[in-house]
């Protein structure tokens, strides 16, 4: 008898309950959330090979940079991009343009920012994307803009990327005075000439990219590319002293055509080991062809700790328009003394150090604090050293 | 001679690399998906990235971007 009650009880409360409260009212709603990325930059060089002062003299230099860039990923289909940065930037050669010595070294300030917006199309496979950036130092101004395409294979083991970029640059003096000043600025015993009547540089890049999973532990990428630049490639202040003891200002061609390939190949060993391997050769009619070796061999050594010592070695053959201080003959067509131009050998070695707990607490989630010294020598003398740190957190809007 | 055989050695492993190339399931790319593993520079390798394309005369092939700018100091 009680056993009827009991089944008749559990029938109707079956059927009388139920699991979810059919709420009328519902939306489906995409959560969005931004990325954000702070960078804190502190570089430094010395040497002796000043292209200001005709390949001698100071090129003590030292750069702080405050870098700030957000990935609004709006849902899974939309980002916008966002970039600011400002780096203030002390610079003892560039004080000589006027052998006048205003302080201990003449200060300059870069800013720049970009905006960008990405899509993901239809096909879940296939990305496009265009940037526009802006860039101003005293010495210069730069408008940017770029359009990209990425494309992912079916089974997602390759990736094509394609990049136009294109850059608008006004080399004309005087951005931060506010006087209406704007011209070419030479230096200061040289300013009786006009040396150029052109202010401007255009450069337009085409970056490609093969990006293929070789196994599970092994990718390769190929990235060739192409590079145009016009105009006024030559820096109006820097001089150029000749054989005969006569000076003149740096003089390069109007036209400059570049052709790097880069490869990557990155393994997996084991489960704390990465090997990751760069290759880069360059050329271009300057005469100048170049070969980029870069080793990083990440260690995981916990969860959340990887440490990275690297090793980047570069060979370069110099232009054909180099030569040092005083060497040049008059009767050469163009004519520069900047050792970055020139032959030479580097050296960069360095240590990564990268925490990525990914703490989360009410909608922010830390997710790394990259930490990286890098310290740089160059064949003819040049020591320099950077020191970067990065930390990446993320944060989630409050659904509306 | 030395550049030639070079040449040869590096199209050999490319040829043998791709090759290779195997069949990844999306449950086995955790090593591939590492952020370690990730192409071109991530993290914090950006700005001395910027800083060897003013020193050197060498720019771009998966590097950072190659404007015209100035990098005159």
């Amino acid at each position: 008898m009680k056993k009827r009650y009991l089944v008749l009880g559990l029938i109707t409360t079956a059927f009388t309950s139920f699991g979810q409260v059919n709420q009328k009212n519902y939306s489906k709603k995409q959560l969005s959330h931004t990325d954000v990325e702070t960078v804190f930059s502190y570089y430094n060089q010395n040497n002796d090979h000043s292209a200001v002062t005709g390949g001698i003299g100071t090129e003590d230099l030292q750069v702080y940079v405050t870098h700030l860039s957000l990935d609004n990923i709006k849902d899974s289909v939309r980002t916008v991009h966002f970039d600011l940065g400002f780096d203030v930037i002390s610079s003892a050669s560039t004080d000589n343009i006027d052998f006048v010595l205003s302080s201990a070294s003449k200060v300059d300030a870069r800013i720049y920012t970009s905006l960008g917006y990405s899509r993901l199309l239809q096909d879940k496979r296939t990305t496009w994307g265009m940037n526009s950036s802006f860039s101003i130092e005293s010495d210069y101004l730069s408008w940017g803009q770029s359009f990209s395409i990425n494309h992912l294979s079916e089974d997602q083991s390759r990736e094509f990327s394609a990049a136009l970029q294109m850059y608008f640059d006004d080399l004309r003096w005087g951005r931060y005075q506010f006087d209406g000043t704007r011209e070419l600025v030479y230096p200061s015993e040289l300013r009786t000439t006009k040396w150029f009547d052109n202010y401007r540089r255009n450069s337009y890049n085409l970056a490609l990219g093969l990006y293929q999973s070789i196994n599970r532990r092994m990718a390769l990428g190929i990235y060739p590319g192409l590079t145009y630049q016009s105009g006024l490639l030559s820096t109006p202040f820097h001089r150029v002293y000749f054989a005969d003891n006569s000076k003149q200002v740096e003089k390069l061609p109007g036209r400059r055509l570049k052709l790097p390939i880069g490869i990557q190949l990155n393994t997996f060993i084991g489960t704390r080991w990465i090997l990751r391997t760069y290759y880069r050769y360059y050329w271009d009619d300057f005469g100048i062809s170049g070969h980029t070796l870069n080793l990083e061999v990440p260690f995981k050594a916990s969860r959340v700790l990887t440490l990275t010592p690297f090793v980047r070695l570069y060979s370069q053959n110099g232009s054909d328009f180099f030569k040092p201080y005083a060497m040049h003959a008059i009767s050469q067509e163009f004519f520069t003394s900047d050792y970055d131009l020139s032959n030479f050998k580097s050296t960069a070695t360095g240590l990564g150090f990268r925490y990525a707990p990914y703490f989360n607490k009410s909608r922010t989630t830390f997710k790394a604090l990259d930490l990286r010294f890098t310290h740089y020598e160059r064949s003819d003398g040049m020591i320099a050293n950077t020191i970067t740190l990065l930390i990446n957190y993320d944060k989630e809007q409050k659904p509306e | 001679m030395k550049v030639n055989l070079l040449k040869y050695l590096l199209l050999f492993f490319f040829a043998t690399a791709l090759a290779s190339c195997q069949m990844v399931k999306p449950y086995q790319r955790v090593y591939l998906n590492d952020y370690e593993m990730r192409p071109g520079y991530p993290g914090a390798r950006g700005f001395e990235q910027y800083v060897f394309t003013i020193r050197e005369g060498s720019a771009g092939g998966g590097g950072a971007k190659t404007s015209g700018g100035c990098g005159c100091n």
